[in-house]
């Protein structure tokens, strides 16, 4: 919660939709760009925070 | 396992049916001559039962709350139906529904619809259906002369008024969250700009649009002398929502892209929907009655015969047959697989039955060309943003500011996500090359869809391959991290196909994501062979083999702790408190509670959906349809109420296993929209990436990065509005509630003017925060 993350293109909604009607053998190839993309945002060190978003400071008074 | 029929997987007899129509008043109000019910061929309605009388309302509830046990679906779908279905008054609705939750809800999630002409829409009525947390659909054809050219009165009277009146109704703050969108049933005499227009003005979450039902042998009208006129009057329309940048989402043509999935109407998905009829008799799709008398029934009732029996009817199987139950024309169509002949009704031609393509043929082909073709490439749609080409960018994220998102939205999020692991999936074949486990998923991927889905969507899937495909392992990882072989099995015995595999250890355990985890007898070895038997498995071989069952009833085996399921309302969720990558949360994760234990959360939980359905029902159904599984958090008595989300594992929160649902209603609540606004961040960027801003919040001492402000404030709206609704209830038990709905309320609003004052959101972010700060005035705090 404490990062803001540098960030690459973002996957595209269409792509996504699209892609998950691609049986999963034919992914890497009929969507290369969409895999090549959530590599890049998804994984550590490229972009965000695999980590946690702990609040025990927001609702402390609950 | 995924289905208890005792078919094998999803294909031989098994036939899961999870949309039911159920036409709980057979007269209606208006006197539509478009209508099928009653002015078409079908004449049925004339020997029926005014209103389905309350043990048949029952006895249908049985029936399909029996098939989604056997079949373990994980929603059904009910549309109640009529005739006019709000001709049941209020308390006859109200009946109506508390029976159909009472006996189904228990045994799945129960999406409630009613499809209604709107003309008795009253406060009252929108009350019982906000409250029964039912969406409704509208019929209603545009501008007054669109509407009342058929929808009219029977003494010849306008509805247009009358419809107009009930769209505000539900267009209100109170009722938006039941609002599901617009039926129109096209009729090419009409203006198609103010068509869409009458349509757009009343700002539906969703619009379809519906070809007047006609066969063969009474084909639609066909004025002027184009030979397309519903492709034409269609895509005039298509050409303007386009133009306007999809302004809102019209079913219909989003159907028709490629991948668009298709509806009922288009496509080749199975169609599996039932209708049962006021007295009890199971039918077919309503639109056969179009085509001859009799044509949707298929002899049985509810009294008598269970779903699966109904499903069985060869009226049925062929329209869940794919391409194979098309005619020789469609089979051979290049579109057939977006158009999959169109909707069975419009293929009646007496003589060859239904064995014909769709009366509208030409007008289809013709309409997905059109669909395909526009936008052409590099068309620049109006004044709209970059992101409108793929989607209404701004509506997914208006909604998702509000709190009060539309079941489609949220469905999106979902299938982002489920999107986002599979890519990531693929990404871990090029890694690995060609692996036994590889080809048994991909495999099932085509064979078995739902059981592959079901394992991917476990939400401890993505952290397992991001962390095997992250920078710390890129030089090969240990073959006992393959995530592939687990999940290839889990997905073969949820779809109960025999498979063999070397699955890794770990810690003398092997791990099967949201079955269990079974602890080996014997220590040693990397990996151990596991065989997929009918409803179990097998380990190793040998003198040292063991098989396990599966099945709930039996004897717990050596060594098996499952995954447990705890009943919420509607609905299971998994304690997840084995899975190995559920330590992602920035603090310790509680080691496995024992049974006591997990019962006890287990009914906090329960309880606390109650809550949350009390409280705040739009966050409730934001729950219902993503939360799957909650990590129990080691406690710590100097904190006992903490929560978290991690956004790589989507679907699940994790907390402190408190005992009073009170507050793991606002934990679950506070921590979802964490998880709903993570998922977001996958696909938009809302702040603008690489600013050093630090931004000085009400809630913490310390300055906070932009993107922490956001995570803040949008979980801040939704627990002000959790206690602005018990403000608003004056319980005794919350006499402190309107002093936590104003201390809330001041730091959402004073978090969200700090974020838009800080020039570190990007245009999209802005607009994001924009609206959520004006839905904030609109949760009616006082004062704060
Ligand atoms: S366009 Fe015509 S031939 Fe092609 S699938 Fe549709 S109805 Fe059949």
């Amino acid at each position: 919660m404490d990062h803001a993350p540098t960030r690459s293109s973002r996957p595209a909604l269409d792509d996504l939709r699209r892609s998950l009607h691609t049986p999963l053998e034919r992914i890497a190839v009929e969507h290369a760009d969409l895999v090549a993309t959530v590599r890049q945002r998804v994984l550590a060190g490229e972009s965000m925070p695999s980590g946690a978003v702990p609040v025990a400071a927001f609702n402390s008074s609950i | 396992m995924a289905c208890r029929c005792g078919s094998p997987g999803s294909g031989g007899s098994c036939r899961r049916i999870s949309q039911f129509v159920l036409k709980v008043h057979s007269r209606c109000d208006l006197s539509c001559d478009h209508c099928y019910v009653y002015q078409h061929a079908d004449q049925t309605w004339r020997g029926r039962p005014v209103r389905m009388p309350p043990a048949t309302v029952r006895a249908a509830a049985k029936r399909i709350a029996e098939h989604a046990r056997e079949h373990d679906l994980p929603v059904v779908h009910v549309v109640l139906h009529g005739g006019e279905p709000l001709l049941l008054g209020a308390a006859g609705l109200r009946e109506v529904l508390a029976d159909l939750r009472a006996v189904i809800a228990p045994w799945t999630r129960l999406d409630l619809r009613i499809q209604t002409n709107g003309v008795l829409l009253d406060e009252e009525l929108c009350g019982v259906l906000v409250d029964h947390d039912v969406r409704v659909g509208v019929s209603f054809d545009g501008d007054r002369a669109a509407n009342d050219r058929h929808r009219v009165f029977a003494h010849g009277g306008s509805s247009h008024d009358h419809v107009r009146r009930a769209l505000a109704l539900l267009r209100q703050p109170a009722h938006r969250a039941s609002y599901a969108g617009i039926l129109c049933t096209v009729d090419v005499r009409n203006d198609p700009d103010r068509v869409y227009e009458a349509l757009l003005a009343e700002h539906p979450p969703r619009v379809d649009l519906l070809l007047p039902h006609a066969t063969w042998d009474r084909p639609p009208d066909r004025p002027g002398d184009t030979a397309t006129p519903y492709a034409d009057w269609l895509g005039r329309i298509h050409r303007r929502w386009v133009d306007d940048g999809r302004p809102v989402s019209i079913r219909l043509f989003e159907a028709l892209r490629p991948g668009g999935g298709g509806t009922e109407a288009f496509g080749l998905a199975p169609a599996d929907v039932l209708v049962v009829e006021a007295d009890g008799t199971w039918e077919q799709v309503d639109s056969l009655k179009t085509a001859y008398h009799g044509a949707a029934g298929t002899g049985f009732d509810v009294f008598g015969q269970s779903v699966d029996e109904a499903a069985r009817h060869p009226g049925v199987t062929v329209r869940q047959a794919g391409v194979a139950g098309l005619s020789a024309t469609c089979r051979a169509c290049p579109v057939v697989d977006r158009c999959g002949g169109g909707l069975y009704a419009h293929r009646w031609r007496t003589g060859s039955g239904f064995d014909n393509p769709s009366v509208y043929c030409a007008d289809l082909r013709r309409l997905i060309d059109t669909v395909a073709a526009y936008p052409p490439p590099g068309h620049a749609a109006g004044s709209a943003p970059p992101e409108r080409d793929d989607w209404p960018v701004d509506e997914l994220l208006d909604e998702l500011a509000t709190g009060h998102e539309s079941e489609r939205t949220l469905d999106l999020l979902a299938a982002t996500q489920l999107s986002i692991t599979r890519a990531l999936l693929a990404a871990w074949r090029e890694k690995t090359g060609p692996t036994a486990a590889w080809e048994l998923l991909a495999h099932l991927d085509g064979a078995a869809p739902d059981a592959v889905r079901a394992v991917l969507t476990h939400s401890f899937v993505r952290p397992w391959l991001v962390r095997r495909l992250g920078p710390s392992t890129r030089s090969g990882p240990p073959r006992a991290a393959d995530p592939l072989p687990a999940l290839a099995v889990v997905a073969a015995l949820r779809a109960g196909v025999p498979a063999a595999l070397s699955v890794p250890v770990r810690a003398g355990t092997i791990m099967l994501p949201t079955l269990g985890s079974l602890a080996l007898p014997y220590a040693g070895g990397e990996s151990v062979d596991v065989t997929v038997l009918p409803g179990g498995f097998r380990v190793g071989d040998g003198p040292a083999e063991q098989v396990v069952s599966l099945d709930p009833a039996g004897p717990p085996p050596a060594g098996w702790r499952p995954t447990r399921r705890v009943p919420v309302p509607g609905r299971h969720l998994l304690i997840e408190d084995g899975d190995p990558h559920r330590d992602c949360y920035g603090q310790p994760v509680a080691s496995r509670l024992d049974d006591g234990a997990a019962r006890a959360l287990g009914r906090t939980l329960a309880d606390a959906w109650g809550v949350v359905h009390r409280d705040v029902p739009a966050h409730a159904a934001a729950l219902d349809a993503g939360l799957r599984a909650v990590v129990p958090l080691t406690p710590d008595p100097t904190r006992p109420l903490r929560s978290a989300t991690a956004r790589d594992a989507f679907g699940a929160v994790a907390v402190t296993p408190t005992a009073d649902p009170e507050a793991m209603a606002v934990l679950l609540v506070h921590e979802w929209q964490h998880a709903k606004l993570g998922a977001v961040l996958d696909l938009y960027d809302l702040v603008e990436p690489n600013s050093a801003t630090r931004i000085r919040v009400p809630w913490r001492p310390d300055l906070r990065p932009p993107e922490g402000v956001l995570q803040g404030v949008y979980a801040h709206l939704a627990v002000t509005q959790v206690w602005r609704s018990r403000a608003d209830a004056d319980r005794p038990e919350h006499q402190d509630a309107p002093a936590h709905a104003a201390r809330y309320l001041s730091w959402t609003r004073d978090g969200a003017d700090a974020l838009l004052a800080s020039r570190t959101l990007t245009p999209a972010g802005d607009r994001f925060v924009g609206r959520l700060r004006h839905a904030l005035e609109e949760t009616r705090v006082g004062p704060g």
